[in-house]
């Protein structure tokens, strides 16, 4: 069974609707991204997981159930939604005190999750001075509280700077690794290619795609990258058989459409011509995303 | 107890909850200390004793402004997302809620008490002003459990309400414009109503018709009850967005 199941989910605050027939399903041992663009429903999906809205119809479950019928909800799921949902007056160590204590937790727990997270230098430190990095962090140590089997983290890597990225990157494989589902949500594609397993791409409320990695960057259309001393050469003897070739600005190097890598490689040796590099050129998962979700959506 | 625990430390963990209750210290020894030592004693004497004892009534305004800041700081800053995400069961918060509001009104209470015997009471016996014993009881009692209601009262209404700005305006429009509210309705009915039973429960000496302490105190623990039973209802079902 999946950790978090998502079945033909709709949301309608009066006549918008922001979520529309959604389904998917998240694993363990796996960070999945959830993915779109601003207001594609991300959020919304996310609350209706966890108990805070109710669905306009389908489900949304955890284990199999609906959120209110977990008997430990911190120890099944830990969640961040916003990083800024804190009260500013506390310290940081007082507000996880706070959630602890309302779980039963002891409060070694706390500063075991500060240390986690590397917060202990500022946890006597109000929060209203903390940065939004650090908030970030907050927000983590939050959700790891109870050691759940499953965290829920939307945008948790806004406003992190590229050494508090790279320390998310690690935390996030490192406790899914240990068998955790991690859903992370984002609508800023670079932060989470590195880190994701799998991807659920919604637009306008509604599945794009859901598979891994590899599914949503791979596809027929990318072209060849071909690197070769005798490039203008060859590009001939392509655009003779039938390909297309577009030339960048560096002198031995050429994207082929239409043309398979093994069909490049015999035509380049049929006339003896040198090949120092023959690959397919990396599509981002950027460039994917907006090919799924169009150029309009609110992409950085 | 482990939610009435963590609703404890949410009051406790932020200095505006220590604020409110120092002002209102601070305020209460001031009205007592300035009016029963500086006015002079022949003119104490010609006052109504109760007037000497009932303070100010910006304590219980300031204790029902915590109770409002107990119950709506939780959306003002965002925090109701992981409360109801750990505790989804929304009606527990709000009764643990109520509890810690009970606590800090009767801790109100008792310093309010403390202040102003210690200060009023033995000013005026020193200069030589006579306090009725019964009298002294019946005030304290009266503006106590008047404090410990406006406490209560901000809680129930901040849970029902959730803005913040909106439930302090519509709490001090209820408690401070009690008489104009008499006015336009009539103490007939005024009389009824939150600001009017405050005044009556305080024994507040006064020319208008209002209800006896014990029924005022019934009017106001009433519509504390009406309040957190419908912020509890609405706070169950309302969505957390």
């Amino acid at each position: 069974m999946p950790e978090i199941t998502v079945e033909r989910l709709s949301k309608r605050y009066g006549e918008t609707l922001a979520v529309d027939d959604l389904s998917f399903s998240v694993d363990a041992g796996r960070v999945t991204g959830f993915l779109g663009p601003n207001g594609s429903g991300k959020s919304t999906t996310m609350r209706a997981l966890l108990g805070l809205i109710r669905p306009s119809s389908g489900r949304a479950l955890v284990l199999g159930r609906p959120f209110h019928e977990l008997s430990n909800p911190l120890q099944t799921v830990g969640a961040s939604l916003d990083a800024s949902d804190v009260h500013p007056g506390r310290t940081g160590r007082s507000h996880l005190r706070t959630l602890s204590a309302a779980a039963g937790l002891p409060n070694s727990r706390v500063d075991e999750v500060l240390d986690m997270t590397e917060l202990t230098p500022a946890r006597d430190r109000r929060v209203k001075g903390y940065s939004m990095g650090m908030r970030q962090r907050l927000a983590l140590a939050a959700a790891l509280l109870g050691d759940p089997k499953i965290l829920m983290l939307d945008e948790p890597a806004n406003g992190l700077d590229p050494q508090g990225m790279r320390w998310l990157r690690d935390i996030l494989v490192a406790l899914a690794a240990e068998g955790r589902a991690v859903l992370i949500s984002s609508h800023v594609l670079s932060e989470v290619e590195q880190t994701v397993d799998s991807v659920v791409v919604i637009g306008a409320g509604r599945l794009v795609m859901q598979g891994s990695l590899q599914d949503l960057i791979a596809g027929d259309q990318r072209p060849a990258l071909v690197r070769s001393p005798r490039r203008d050469e060859l590009r001939a003897l392509l655009e003779a058989a039938g390909a297309t070739a577009t030339i960048d600005g560096r002198s031995d190097r050429m994207f082929v459409h239409h043309s398979s890598l093994e069909d490049i490689g015999l035509l380049a040796a049929e006339h003896g011509i040198p090949v120092f590099e023959l690959t397919r050129a990396l599509s981002t998962l950027e460039d994917r995303f907006l090919e799924l979700t169009g150029e309009g959506g609110n992409v950085r | 107890m482990r939610i009435l625990r963590s609703e404890w430390l949410k009051l406790v963990s932020v200095p505006t909850a220590w604020i409110l209750l120092g002002t209102m210290v601070l305020i209460e020894a001031l009205a007592a200390g300035l009016v029963t030592g500086l006015v002079d004693v022949k003119e104490l004497q010609g006052r109504d004793p109760a007037s000497l004892l009932i303070g100010t009534p910006l304590s219980t305004v300031l204790m029902f402004t915590l109770g409002a800041l107990l119950a709506t700081n939780e959306y003002r800053h965002g925090t109701a997302n992981q409360t109801f995400v750990i505790t989804p069961r929304r009606e527990q918060v709000i009764a643990a809620k109520l509890a810690v509001g009970l606590v800090v009104g009767i801790v109100a209470a008792l310093l309010y008490i403390t202040v102003n015997a210690g200060l009023a009471l033995s000013i005026l016996s020193n200069r030589g002003v006579p306090v009725d014993g019964d009298l002294a009881v019946n005030i304290y009692s009266g503006v106590g459990t008047g404090i410990v209601l406006g406490c209560l009262f901000g809680v129930a209404l901040g849970a029902l309400l959730r803005n913040q700005v909106l439930t302090i305006v519509v709490g001090l429009v209820l408690f401070l414009i009690r008489g104009v509210v008499a006015l336009f309705i009539g103490t007939s009915v005024g009389k009824f109503f939150p600001g009017e039973a405050l005044l009556a429960l305080q024994g507040t000496p006064t020319t208008e018709e209002l209800l006896s302490q014990t029924n005022a105190g019934l009017v106001l623990a009433g519509t504390c009850l009406v309040l957190a039973i419908a912020g509890m209802a609405v706070t169950r079902y309302r969505e957390i967005t």
